[in-house]
């Protein structure tokens, strides 16, 4: 850019600060401001319709995605303007795919499209395996190079971790680095990241609002109740 | 020669049916007629320099007023933008007692009273002010004023006409220019006569005595008496020559006006140097610029946009990204209130939503359309107005010319606009000119600066945008980016079969991204 500052006028930030201090090193939040807030109140809310919960979910799920590719390398590159100007640039590096944790992860797909076009997509179904209580694999489907990829790993909601930190599991036998895995997330409890980021220090975690913690049904409080079963069945 | 005058329509009925032969340019009253655009009404400084020109014109019933007005219209010709305002839409709210007498035809639509002089004069005073107005709507079949109101905005001339129009001093202090149109009784009444037995089927008897009751005593107590106020006095037929005397005055005082303020106006070259560069050199941070955080992405979406050999496809797609990025970033700087919800595990969070009344956005056609889509990605309900402003490109100075306003409801209404937020779009501030134009626009509506968050892709931070900052403190003017000259150049506009036309002189940024709105459109 020819010329950097920062904003003149700070945006009004959120009153309701994540519940985890300090974050791990691997952890990013999206700036916490009252706007955002503001998209969680809706998608948060019992009250809130199908429609709305399906538009303000996608777009908090924009910005995730937008933040998680930021990390993702760049490199220099210069390329002539229209008006027949040089300018220095930025270039991609490195080819990406998403992969979604079945069922909810599948929801943000659309809005990783709508910023990294026609991406290649993997999905893995994990579900608890009845005997054990332990999360299982039943299911995974992978663009076959994924080991040269950086993977975007889609899952809304963190709360124990258990099937994410299988999920990376499987990914990491398929060959990919574990610090070639970004996860991106919309809300996260403090025990399941703590778990997480502690099992893969490597692997960097996006995630939009860290929330007080589980109840005993392993739900996030406050949460916003079942992800999926709001974005696909009710 | 009564066959050759339009029929009077000061009067309570109204004949909806036009005759072919009448399909000719009839200037439509209460309408702003716009024939080049209207160039700048406001300085550098932001501030309006000229009021509209005002027209008053009075005169009795079936003299001719409506055809004086229209015959300036016409003989004015290439005006920017003209407005024929009718004393008719201003009839007074009616009760229910007088209701009954105006449908049993004994109803004195001919007194001054009648008219609701005060709403006519604040009317008048806001569209002189160049504001908007919202002018009451008064229907003849059902004798009242409607609920529903009339928008204008953006008129250089009024004319405002009726038989009461030079009546009222409130009124009168409005006027630039006061006609008084002069007619012999018989004349006006044979007119009406003829009008009202075609058109309204009324008997020759009720048409003398309502004359006789109403019209003619209004005529000698209030409108003639009138005539004293009057700078010119208009024959109501075969007035050629009046009318060209009034139109090279009319022309000669907007001349003056624009001549006298041309050097102060905001068009951006007659403060830029010849040379490509623009003085006074600024710094970034007195612009007060919200510009979006420079990350990876975004220096390495502004690299595929800048570069020449992007795809159509490709620049489109990340256009909306883009797009879609600021508009987020923009949706921080609107208020937010604290609201507290329950999640559906019966849990409460104590969160926030948006407090804000009114939201739309105006995109500044053409280029401003490129932020649509991500706009509608942020907001996908709320009004999205329009505004088309272009240089004057005919007589070579360049100046911008408002073409087309289509604003939301929530701005066209004075008590809604000063509530109202609105996401001003452009995909760049360079002369800063339409960007200008367009803030004015808003302002004149009522919409509070601080309420204005101008979004664009690129700001040339040695273009017009310094002299719209000092001018509109206020606005927010969020960028995704900023480069630092402008550079005068010509586009091309030869395509196949029409070669060596001559080009356009335009400024361009650089580096820039070249022309958005043909990039993303064409």
């Amino acid at each position: 850019m020819a010329t950097v500052v920062s904003p003149v006028a700070p945006p009004q930030p959120a009153t309701n600060q994540s519940h985890m201090h300090p974050l791990p090193p691997s952890v990013f939040t999206l700036p916490q401001t009252a706007q955002l807030e503001a998209l969680y109140t809706i998608i948060r809310s019992k009250d809130t319709s199908r429609g709305d919960f399906l538009f303000y979910s996608d777009r908090i799920i924009r910005l995730l995605v937008e933040e998680g590719l930021n990390h993702l390398p760049v490199v220099k590159r210069v390329v002539e303007t229209p008006t027949g100007a040089t300018y220095e640039g930025v270039g991609f590096e490195g080819k990406i795919c998403g992969v979604s944790i079945l069922r909810a992860g599948e929801a943000m797909e659309a809005g990783l499209r709508e910023v990294c076009r026609s991406v290649r997509i993997g999905k893995i179904l994990i579900q608890r395996d009845e005997e054990t209580a332990l999360p299982k694999l039943f299911y995974s489907k992978f663009p076959q190079d994924i080991a040269s990829r950086y993977v975007l790993l889609l899952d809304p909601m963190l709360a124990t971790g258990g099937s994410a930190m299988k999920a990376v599991e499987v990914l990491i036998e398929h060959g990919v680095p574990e610090d070639r895995i970004i996860f991106i997330n919309l809300i996260a409890s403090p025990e399941g990241l703590r778990t997480f980021c502690t099992k893969y220090p490597q692997l960097k975690v996006i995630t939009g609002w860290i929330d007080l913690g589980l109840n005993e049904k392993a739900y996030i409080i406050p949460g916003l109740g079942d992800f999926g079963e709001r974005r696909y069945c009710e | 020669m009564l066959d050759e005058v339009t029929p009077p329509t000061d009067e309570p009925t109204r004949i909806a049916t036009p005759k072919l032969e009448n399909l000719t340019f009839q200037p439509k009253k209460n309408t702003v007629l716009v024939s080049h655009g209207r160039p700048p009404w406001y300085g550098e400084d932001g501030h309006r320099i000229s009021d509209a020109f005002v027209v008053g014109i009075a005169g009795g019933s079936g003299s001719g007023k409506t055809h004086v007005a229209r015959q300036i219209v016409r003989a004015l010709g290439s005006i920017p933008s003209v407005v024929i305002l009718s004393q008719d839409s201003f009839y007074k709210h009616h009760t229910d007692e007088e209701l009954a007498l105006a449908h049993a035809s004994a109803f004195d639509f001919d007194h001054p009273d009648s008219i609701d002089m005060p709403m006519f004069a604040s009317c008048l005073a806001d569209l002189k002010s160049c504001q908007q107005s919202n002018i009451p709507i008064y229907s003849f079949t059902t004798h009242q004023r409607l609920e529903e109101t009339q928008y204008l905005y953006g008129a250089a001339i009024i004319i405002a006409e009726g038989i009461m129009a030079l009546q009222d001093p409130g009124l009168r202090e409005l006027y630039d220019l006061k006609l008084f149109v002069q007619c012999d009784s018989d004349l006006m009444l044979a007119r009406r006569l003829k009008r009202d037995v075609a058109e309204r089927g009324r008997d020759v008897d009720g048409i003398l005595e309502q004359y006789l009751r109403y019209v003619k005593p209004a005529y000698d107590n209030y409108v003639l008496p009138s005539q004293r106020h009057a700078d010119i006095i208009v024959p109501g037929s075969n007035n050629t020559v009046a009318i060209d005397l009034i139109c090279t005055h009319i022309r000669r005082k907007l001349l003056e006006q624009s001549h006298h303020f041309r050097q102060k106006m905001a068009i951006p070259h007659l403060y830029a140097s010849p040379s490509g560069t623009v003085i006074p050199e600024c710094k970034v941070e007195d612009l007060d610029l919200t510009i979006l955080p420079q990350t990876r992405q975004l220096q390495g979406i502004f690299t595929i946009l800048r570069s020449q050999a992007t795809s159509r496809q490709d620049f489109i797609f990340f256009v909306d990204r883009l797009s879609t990025l600021l508009m987020e970033y923009s949706l921080q700087y609107l208020p937010y209130a604290p609201r507290t919800v329950t999640t559906p595990v019966d849990a409460t969070f104590a969160g926030k939503a948006l407090s804000v009344k009114y939201v739309c956005g105006v995109s500044i056609l053409r280029s401003g359309g490129a932020l649509e889509r991500g706009f509608r990605r942020v907001l996908n309900d709320v009004p999205m107005g329009s505004l088309l402003v272009q240089s004057n490109t005919s007589d070579g100075d360049g100046e911008p010319l408002m073409l087309h306003v289509m604003l939301p409801v929530c701005v066209r209404k004075r008590h809604m606009a000063e509530e109202a937020w609105v996401f001003l779009l452009d995909a760049q501030i360079g002369t800063a000119a339409a960007a200008f134009m367009a803030i004015r626009i808003l302002l004149d509506h009522g919409v509070k600066a601080e309420h204005i968050i101008f979004v664009t892709f690129l700001v040339a931070r040695g273009g017009g945008v310094s002299v719209l900052r000092r001018a509109f403190p206020g606005v927010k003017i969020v960028t995704a980016g900023v480069d630092d000259i402008m550079q005068e150049g010509w586009l091309n506009h030869s395509r196949e079969g029409e070669e060596n036309l001559p080009g356009r002189q335009v400024w361009a940024m650089v580096p820039g991204l070249g022309q958005i709105g043909d990039r993303y459109y064409l």
